[in-house]
Order: C-alpha cells, then structure tokens, then sequence
C-alpha cells in the first residue's frame, strides 16, 4: 500500500474497516515474525535446548492429592526427629524443641535470668536448707513446664557444653562421666533432679529404691532419681541410703549384672527390673511387697516420684519417663498447643506424709 | 567469530564499519524520537517496487532498500556481491551466502547499544525493582537473561533440569513447628508465596551490605533457596526464629505469638536491612525508601479531618503495611450497610442473609467518623476547636494488600476472640475505597460507573491465615495460592491440596491480595 497523504475522511466504512483489518494482520505478521526470530536464534545460539526437562525426574515432583498423605506423597507426622543446631550454643537440639532452648540460650525467658541467678546464689549457699527451699518453691509455684522439660531433653545429651550460658561455673555436671571425685563432691549434682525422700512412705520408698540411685544429695537433701548404675554416686552410698531409710533388712542393692545397663530411666527399665528381680530371686522384697510393687511398677503414677508443687521440681521428666516423654511427644505433633495445653495438664499427684531427718552420710 | 557467525562478514569489517553499522541503526531500525520515526517511515520504501512492507531490508555495504518477501534485495545482493543485509523491523542480519540469518558477536553487542539508546530516548518504562527508574522516566532496558558459553556448557552436561509446571510440588515445602512457632510458619508461607517476593529473590536481586552474618534479607534468600530445592522434607527455619528474636526482641520467647505482630515486625527488619539494594539513594529516607519490601507493601492512608463549621479539609497521608478492619461482635458498634449502596453486588459477593462481607467491613473502614464533641479539633480555617468528621481512603494501594481482620478482643470488659464469618472474595475491586473516588463522590458523581478498563485497582487473593483456637492458645495455618487456582493449605510441615471452597469457607484472620495488573511505574 503506497503511503501518500490520504485523508481518511472521504472515506466510508467498509473501507476503514478494510484498512483496519490490513493494519491488524500486518501487526499480528510482525509479531509472529518476531517470534520465529527469537526461536531461530535460541537455536543458532545454542540455548534452545533449555527448555527441555528430563521427563523421568519430573515425575517426582508431581503433586500428590491423596487422603494421609501430603502433596509429596508422605505421611503425616513422621518429622519428630529432625534436629538443627544452635546458632548461639553450637548444640545439636531436637527442632520440635528449640524455640524454648533459644529462649533460655539466649537468657530471654521470664525465667531464664531467674533461674540462673538463683543457681549461683545456691551454689554459694549450700548450707542454708531453707532458703533453697524457699527459692525451689518459688520457681515451682511459676509452673514453668518448658523448663522442667528442658532439663529432662539436658539429661539425656551426652556431650554438654559447660560454657553454656545456662550453667553457672561451679556447677558442672557431665552425664555418663565415671568420675571418683563425685562421691567427695556432692555439691556439683544437679541439684534439680531429684525426689523429697520425706515425703514418700515407707513402701513407696521401699519400691522407689528398688529402681533407683536414691542417694540423698546434702545440697538439695533429694534423692538422686536416676538408675541403679548412677555414675555420680558409688554402691556404698547407695546401700547406705537403704540402710537409713529402710532400715538395716533393706541394704542389699541388686547385683550388677542383674542391672538393666542403661542411664535412660524410663518405665520400661523399672519393669524389666522388676521381672529380674523376682527371676534371680535374689530379691529382699518380700511376696507381698513385690506384688503390690509388680502392680505398682504397672501403675506409672505410683512409679513415678511423688510430684507435689511445693516440695519438688521438674521430677516429671525423670522418674516418670513414661508420663514424661509421653508429653513431650505429644507436644511436637501438636505444635502449637504445646506450651499451654501442657501447661494444664501437668499430673498433680498426691502428697505422700510424713517426712523425717536426713544425717549428713557423707 | 562466534559458533552462530559466518565468515561473510569480515569483507564488510572494514573502514569504519562499526560507525556505519551504527548510523544504520539509528536511523532505520530502531527510531529513538518521533522525527526518526517519521523519516523511518517516509523513506525505507524498497527501491524496486516501492512496497513499505514485506519484510524490507537494508542493504550493508549501500544504500539500497529491498523486500525480502519479493526477493529485491536477493537481487541485488548477487548483481552487487554485497553479501550481508539489515531486516529493518527487527534488526537481524542476513548473509545471503550463508542463507540464514547470523549473529556476530561485535555487531550483536552494538545492536544493542542502539536498541537501549532508543529506548532511553522513547521513555520506556520499566520492570518495579529497578532502582535507576527515576522520575523523568528514563530507564534501563530490561534485557531477558542469556546463558553465557560456560553456563551453556554447564547445562548441556546436566540435562536433569527442574522444570516449574502447574503440576510441580517445586516451590512448596513445609516448615517444622520449632515450639509454638507456627505464627511464624503461616507468615513465611505467605509470603515466600508472593509473586513479587519470589521473583525479587529468585534472580538474586539482594546485595547485602551487613558486615556481620545477621541480616535478614540474606537469610529470606535463603529461604527461597530451600523452597525451590525440590527437597520434600520439611525445611527446619531456626535461623530465622534466631534472627528475628535478635532483630525484634519485643517477639522474642518461647510463647503463643500473634501472627500479625509477626508480619509487621519481619516487615520492619526486612525493611531495615534492605537498605544495600536501594543503590545508595535514598537509603535514610523513611519516606522514600525504595526497597523491595516498600515497593510491594506499602501504601498511602488518607485522613481528611473535615471541620463542621467551615467545612475546611486537613488531610495527611500516612503510610501503612497492613488494613485492619474491625468486625461486627466486637463490643464496638458495626456500622449499619447502607441500604443497597453502591457496591452491594461489588466484587461478587452475594449478601447471604446477613453475612459479612470484607467489602462491609472496608466500607466501614473508610466512613465518615463522627469525632463528637470531646474531641474537638483545631481547625485552622476558623482558628478555634470545632468538631469535626474524620474519613479514612486509601491514598496510594500497595502491590500486596493485608488485611487484618480484628478477631481478638481486648477491651477493658472482656478479652476474647470473635469468631463471627466474614466472607471474602476471590477477586476485589479497591476503586470504592480510593480517595479519588471519594474526591469524585463529593464533586456530585453519585453514579460510579464502573470503569470496566481501569484495571488499576482490581486484586486476587493469593494467601489466607486462618487461626483456630482461642485467645489464650490456638493454632495458625494457611492457605496459599500457586499456579492460579492451585491451592494449598500450609498446616506447619504438612502441606496438602485445598478446594477453593475449603478457602473461602474458612474464618480468615489475615487475607492477602495482589494486585492484578502490574503497572510498570
């Protein structure tokens, strides 16, 4: 079409229609001819092959729109053992964990600064009976779950760093460590984890020592909750709790070798106990006590250390494996409710009388 | 001589080849102004039929315009022996031995020089996160991305290539609940699920200028990272939750946390450490930060404050990343829906006996306040305290729009939640709610006729969280949209397919909007 002045007024409409028409299918040529250029040198430049995928591995990525399972094709629930590291500590910590370890690493928490002060004032008053009572109840009366099951997630480390924060300098303890000072230093146990032996009956104490160390801490005057084989305390302490507390009959400690080897206390190791106990016969308990104990180890609420807010703390997580590891895996499928709802439904157990005066055995 | 040249061209590499190569350009190929458009135009006829179009091409070593459609420039290409000719529309050369179009290293790159130097000159406009957009209106050209020889040789050698289809789990990954963090989970979801945000850092847009190894702007790239793996494990954000206690420290600890308080503190930080991207202009400016986060989030609030007696208006314009919108059941009075108003069928929704709207709750949100008597302001017209009105539009919508539905209650009465449905639209019209449609209404355009072409203000809903629970405790999850009309609901690790009615049946705590249509600034 030759280009010259026209005035497009003279024109009607089916010929500006026609114009029109020409001038739409002239763009829509350019553009297409645009494209065929663009192919053209992808493929002389040697890119073109680009947008080739390999077929075979896109079919992993598909989405999946099943019931039970995710768009990936897994099953649900099954992430509870991921683990990450502290950017702060540098420690391996279980993922489902470690918004409440950050809190504490960081020294954040209502009750970090707390907690770590009060560490450090004990440590240099170890002597002064109530004022750690005082401060135990304290922090007990603030129902702090986290903690209590920070504390329990702690035990089971083997490494521990002793530079963390959360550790005041004179308290050290390393798990799994045989150490023969330990018996010349009580002080440096943990003084959290343990059970008010004067609270507890003579049978509930009777079967408690069956399963556990037992030896009393002067510091905190608690009983060490973790197993027979305890690194931190030696037999003869351990037989001469027994002798205190249950009298001379009761100091016979089970073998070694009947000893379930494992520092992980949970219920199932009391059990397993229990049934050796009574296989090897080499048992002091007597028939009855063996069978209201044999119901009781059956019975996680007894097993476990009499949790009372007043007198205790975080025992949850120690004697009661069960009861505790229970909730604290129920807290990582259910996420976000963790926090609270556990809050509420921490197992208030029954008081258990009479309680009575520890000497010094060491 | 590039694999794509020929050998044809070295007999036209002589003299001063590069300069008439350019003139060339410059001249009939790509018009910079309106005057070279003209000549363009008047000129580039083919010298033997005297066609405009049909693919007219210049000769290189001459001057002679030929068609190719009509072989005129073949012919003259054998009768002369000048080999090499210029396709006028788009620039390509034609070697007519080779018979094929070639492209030569030296004459693409001054190709295009040209091209940009005309289209500076035009005025285009380009693509947001482009810094050097100022406002004159000259712009670098956006050039598409070209694997360079090494990265061709790269990717030839691994032909497992991942490509990003409507049928493509890439892009989705779950987030593991670190201990009462999924406020945090439902956040990162929506937003790694926002166009804009994903483009930005996907083509590695961020250049951090943080010394130490706190910046969050760095740690969200990486999170991109992880989520366009393909990896099918949930990704553990630990170091996010880390940096975001350090950075904002009024969220930090181990506890229940509002999701919307999240948003706007991630905001914030990402906001403060994007100052590296903006090119060193601007970077102090609260008011003119030109960072992604400010490109796609923020927009501008109006309040005109409106006095009684003299009717003088004061106006202020504040910026905002977030709309909320309060709900009827609060223990604040609803404001009753204007009988059939304007906009009742707006947006598609239906008002089913009696349910709220989002639109509802906007309108409310932008009436005229009635500021009563003890609140009395000082109106510079009169110069006393008069009484007034106060009226809240929306000055300048964000790319993204929040919006933050009041569901949590904390009056000095009672502090609950208030689980009252609010419907919401898939597509949203703002255009109700713009100042310069308020402007309009008060000139006497009582008809807003809806401007079927304006398409400044139209948005899609891309994410929706939802909070199941009460006050005390609860649980945050989302729905997110990939791949139009895909939709997913993000429930911590899990992720799994949604119907678009599960998304618009549900509660809605926040609801996120995009706008439709980009215009390039």
């Amino acid at each position: 079409m030759k280009m010259e002045d026209m005035s497009l007024s003279g024109l009607d409409n089916t010929k500006l229609e026609a114009l029109a028409q020409d001038i739409y299918s002239d763009l829509v040529e350019d553009a297409c001819l645009g494209l065929c250029f663009e192919v053209h040198r992808a493929v002389k430049q040697g890119y073109f092959f680009l947008d080739d995928t390999d077929q075979e591995s896109m079919k992993d990525f598909e989405i999946v729109d099943q019931p039970g399972v995710d768009i990936f094709g897994q099953v649900y629930n099954q992430w509870k053992n991921k683990e990450c590291v502290c950017p702060n500590c540098n420690r391996s910590i279980a993922a489902s964990r470690f918004a409440p370890h950050l809190e504490k690493c960081l020294g954040m928490g209502r009750n970090s600064s707390r907690i770590a002060n009060r560490r450090i004032a004990s440590s240099n008053n170890m002597n002064n009976k109530s004022e750690s009572d005082q401060e135990d109840n304290d922090d007990v009366n603030d129902n702090d779950w986290s903690y209590g099951s920070e504390k329990k997630a702690k035990k089971r480390k083997s490494d521990k760093n002793p530079n963390s924060p959360r550790r005041s300098k004179s308290v050290k303890h390393k798990n799994g460590e045989l150490s023969n000072s330990v018996n010349a230093d009580p002080y440096k146990y943990n003084y959290n984890t343990g059970i008010n032996y004067e609270t507890l009956g003579p049978d509930e104490l009777r079967s408690l020592l069956t399963t556990q160390c037992g030896v009393i801490s002067e510091h905190t005057k608690k009983m060490c909750t973790r197993s027979q084989r305890c690194p931190q305390h030696t037999d003869e302490q351990r037989r001469a709790v027994r002798v205190f507390l249950l009298g001379p009959s009761a100091s016979s400690l089970p073998d070694a070798d009947t000893m379930v080897e494992s520092d992980c206390y949970d219920a199932s190791d009391g059990q397993v106990l229990m049934s050796r106990l009574q296989w090897d016969g080499s048992s002091d308990i007597s028939p009855s006590d063996s069978a209201s104990s044999k119901a009781s180890t059956n019975n996680s609420d007894s097993k476990k250390p009499k949790k009372k807010k007043k007198t205790s703390l975080g025992l949850n997580s120690t004697g009661g494996g069960g009861g505790g590891s229970g909730s604290g895996g129920g807290s990582s499928s259910q996420s976000s409710l963790v926090g609270l709802s556990n809050r509420k439904k921490k197992p208030k157990l029954p008081v258990p009388p009479a309680p009575s005066i520890y000497d010094n055995l060491n | 001589m590039s694999p794509a040249g020929c050998p044809h061209v070295n007999g036209f590499k002589v003299d001063n080849w590069k300069q008439n190569l350019r003139v060339i350009y410059q001249c009939f190929v790509w018009s910079g102004s309106a005057e070279t458009r003209k000549r363009k135009a008047k000129s580039c006829i083919c010298h033997m039929c005297g066609a405009h179009l049909n693919r007219l091409h210049s000769c290189l070593s001459c001057v002679f315009f030929g068609c190719f459609t009509k072989k005129h420039i073949h012919e003259h290409a054998k009768n002369k022996r000048h080999n090499l000719a210029i396709d006028l529309l788009y620039g390509g050369i034609y070697c007519f031995v080779c018979q094929d179009y070639i492209y030569d290293k030296d004459m693409e790159q001054i190709a295009k020089e040209e091209q940009r130097k005309a289209w500076k000159l035009q005025g285009r406009f380009f693509p947001l996160f482009n810094p050097s957009v100022g406002p004159s209106g000259v712009g670098e050209k956006y050039s598409t991305w070209e694997p360079t020889k090494r990265e061709l040789e790269l990717l030839r050698h691994n032909p497992k290539r991942r490509k990003i289809t409507t049928n493509c789990t890439i892009g989705l990954r779950g987030l593991i609940n670190l201990g009462n963090t999924c406020f945090m989970n439902c956040i990162v979801q929506a937003l790694t699920h926002t166009p804009l945000l994903r483009d930005f850092f996907l083509s590695d847009r961020h250049k951090c200028e943080m010394q130490s190894n706190s910046c969050l702007v760095c740690e969200m790239s990486q999170l991109f990272q992880e989520f366009y793996s393909g990896h099918r494990s949930p990704h553990i954000p630990f170091r996010l939750l880390h940096l975001v206690w350090t950075h904002a420290r009024h969220l930090a600890g181990y506890e229940q946390q509002d999701a919307h308080e999240f948003l706007i503190a991630a905001l914030d930080v990402l906001h403060r450490h994007c100052k590296g991207d903006d090119n060193g202009k601007k970077a102090n400016n609260p008011n003119n930060c030109n960072c992604i986060i400010d490109q796609i989030f923020t927009g501008g609030l109006q309040s005109d404050v409106t006095c009684q007696v003299c009717h003088g208006v004061s106006t202020t314009i504040d910026p905002f990343w977030d709309i909320s919108l309060d709900l009827p059941g609060s223990s604040t009075p609803f404001w009753p829906l204007s009988p059939g108003g304007d906009g009742s069928t707006l947006n598609g929704e239906s008002h089913l006996s009696g349910a709220t709207t989002l639109t509802d709750c906007l309108r409310r949100f932008t009436r005229p306040e009635h500021l009563g008597s003890s609140a009395k302001i000082k109106c510079s017209g009169c110069h006393s305290y008069q009484e007034s009105t106060k009226q809240l539009t929306m000055k300048k919508l964000p790319i993204v729009a929040c919006f933050h539905l009041k569901r949590f209650e904390h009056s000095a009465k009672l502090r609950r939640k208030i689980p009252t449905y609010v419907s919401f639209p898939l597509e949203l019209d703002m255009t109700p709610f713009m100042a310069s449609s308020k402007e309009s209404r008060m000139n006497g355009q009582y008809q807003q006729s809806v401007d079927v072409f304006n398409n400044d203000n139209k948005y899609s809903l891309f994410a929706v969280v939802n909070h199941q629970g009460t006050l005390e405790s609860g649980h945050y999850t989302t729905f997110i949209r990939q791949h139009k009309d895909q939709w997913f609901k993000c429930d911590d690790a899990v992720i799994t397919k949604a119907s678009i009615k599960d998304v618009l049946d549900s509660e809605g705590y926040l609801l996120f909007y995009h706008k439709q249509f980009l215009e390039y600034e």
